[in-house]
């Protein structure tokens, strides 16, 4: 196809969707559906996946030495946890310190009851909090700590995290499910309105052919027409989603009370649509190459 | 120019559509194709624009073997034939100047050339102030004229006519046949096959006259004889 037949083409694509205005309408109205749908499930993934990243970041493993460690080999523990693969941070707590830290915690309000301990309740407690970088690496970090001579226990604190991750697991299958059902109906909408775009022109393609048109020639205003509606069909969406990202967000996270109190901060809708953007664009893209694709070549034998 | 030997096409069972012909149309030569109906020549029509395959022979256009012809070859030897038929068929919607136009669409030629070529083929058929006119607002001499004006605008080497005449009145239909003389006389050769007896006889020129998909006759100067 030459470039000058470009803009002809292009013509065509527009005059076959006026031609076929009802179809038309109905394959933008299910792409529309099928890509916003996507965007929001795709939105909310996204927005879990940071909720557990930074939920992981924080859910520490905490390590408790035997009696009587003295201060060098608690040092060496420290040391020897830091080498562990996959660990981010090792803070130490002193004995003193939890018991500032409980005190703080629970006798806030009444501190009288604090000074009816006269020596630290917590001697035993000094400890080291371990970070991991992810959650799936926690169980074997904390079973090389468990090996390390002079720990006494190791507590894990991860099921809010593992929750939160089977959560989106689930969240991301069902996604994909919708979606891939949208997507079959959406290729099948727009294959049936090309389909009857080529009823329509049977008699200007028949002209063509004898005319002397090459096989994209005949094709074009029918791939085109199929990109235009793909094209619109993510765009609308996409400013729906743009502008109602924040509130569709704290709507949906707060249904999910758990996640919302895990973590009250949302990605910011630029942050999500470096992403969501141009999947969608392609995915619309995508739908509307495919179905005419796929109908050009059933019904149009050139 | 046109090379036909022993060509043979069958639908089905029974009596061929065409049956075993061979003829030789020179370049520049203006010929008829009569015949009752059924005697095989829109077939013949077809086999030339290989819209059909032949059963048995060889048919070469142009330098081209129809036979052994790849299917991404035909578009370019079609641009090389310019063809008309009895219902016109002329895309509604479009007026003159686009049903012109969508030939030269159709074969990709720069937006100049179309500029230029169509006005021209217009004028040659004598619709040029015609251009914005829609087909249903033209009679059905118009129409016919708007066909052979977007048959000849991609300047073919040939131009096949299927009854150009069948839908139309004398005076209209003389006109359509001096018209196609015409381009003829400018170097196109022109294949007509038509049912009218008393044009024929008119014209004078060579008459091919085809029955039950066989040649029965074929005159120089010729005259309409019922096989």
């Amino acid at each position: 196809m030459k470039l000058s037949s470009f803009g002809y083409h292009v013509k065509q694509g527009f005059k076959n969707i006026g031609r076929n205005k009802m179809f038309s309408i109905a394959s933008i109205a299910t792409m529309t559906a099928c890509i916003f749908i996507f965007g929001a499930f795709f939105s909310i993934i996204m927005n879990v996946n940071a909720i557990r990243t930074d939920l992981e970041q924080r859910v520490g493993v905490t390590v408790f030495m035997n009696e009587g460690v003295t201060d060098d080999q608690m040092t060496q523990i420290g040391d020897q946890i830091k080498a562990i693969d996959h660990v981010t941070s090792v803070t130490f707590t002193s004995a003193d310190e939890a018991w500032s830290q409980y005190q703080e915690e629970y006798f806030e309000s009444n501190p009288a009851l604090a000074e009816g301990f006269s020596d630290n309740p917590l001697a035993n407690s000094a400890n080291f909090t371990v970070l991991v970088d992810k959650i799936e690496n926690q169980d074997a970090v904390v079973s090389q700590i468990k090996a390390i001579d002079g720990v006494r226990q190791v507590n894990q604190s991860s099921g809010a995290a593992t929750t939160l991750k089977s959560f989106n697991r689930l969240f991301t299958m069902l996604s994909v499910a919708i979606i891939a059902v949208l997507l079959v109906v959406s290729v099948i909408l727009i294959s049936n309105t090309i389909n009857v775009g080529i009823e329509v022109r049977k008699d200007e393609i028949g002209i063509m052919k004898l005319i002397g048109a090459t096989d994209s020639f005949v094709r074009a205003p029918f791939v085109v027409e199929g990109l235009i509606l793909g094209l619109i069909g993510s765009v609308i969406p996409m400013v729906i989603l743009y502008f109602g990202y924040n509130a569709l967000m704290t709507k949906v996270l707060t249904k999910f009370g758990f996640l919302s109190s895990m973590s009250g901060v949302l990605l910011s809708v630029k942050q999500v649509f470096v992403y969501v953007g141009p999947v969608s664009l392609i995915l619309g893209l995508g739908i509307g190459l495919t179905g005419a694709i796929i109908t050009v070549k059933k019904h149009l034998q050139v | 120019m046109i090379d036909l030997d022993r060509v043979s096409k069958q639908y089905e069972k029974g009596q061929p559509a065409v049956d075993e012909i061979s003829l030789h149309v020179d370049k520049g030569e203006f010929v008829f194709v009569v015949g009752e109906s059924g005697a095989g020549k829109s077939t013949l029509i077809k086999l030339l624009m290989k819209e059909l395959e032949p059963t048995h022979g060889i048919i070469t256009v142009n330098g081209y073997v129809l036979n052994t012809m790849k299917h991404r070859q035909i578009p370019k030897y079609r641009r090389q034939i310019g063809v008309v038929y009895q219902d016109f068929r002329l895309l509604p919607e479009m007026t003159v100047y686009e049903n012109v136009a969508f030939a030269q669409h159709v074969i990709e030629a720069p937006a100049r050339e179309i500029r230029k070529r169509v006005p021209e083929a217009l004028r040659e058929v004598g619709l040029a102030e015609k251009y914005k006119s829609l087909p249903r607002q033209l009679s059905g001499g118009e129409q016919q004229r708007v066909a052979i004006a977007r048959a000849v605008v991609n300047r073919p080497k040939i131009l096949l006519a299927d009854e150009p005449t069948g839908n139309l009145d004398p005076r209209n239909s003389l006109e359509i046949m001096k018209l196609l003389e015409k381009i003829n006389e400018k170097g196109t050769t022109v294949l007509v096959v038509t049912h009218n007896k008393d044009l024929v006889n008119r014209l004078g020129k060579r008459v091919i006259t085809m029955h039950r998909g066989a040649i029965a006759h074929d005159v120089e100067e010729g005259s309409y004889v019922e096989a």
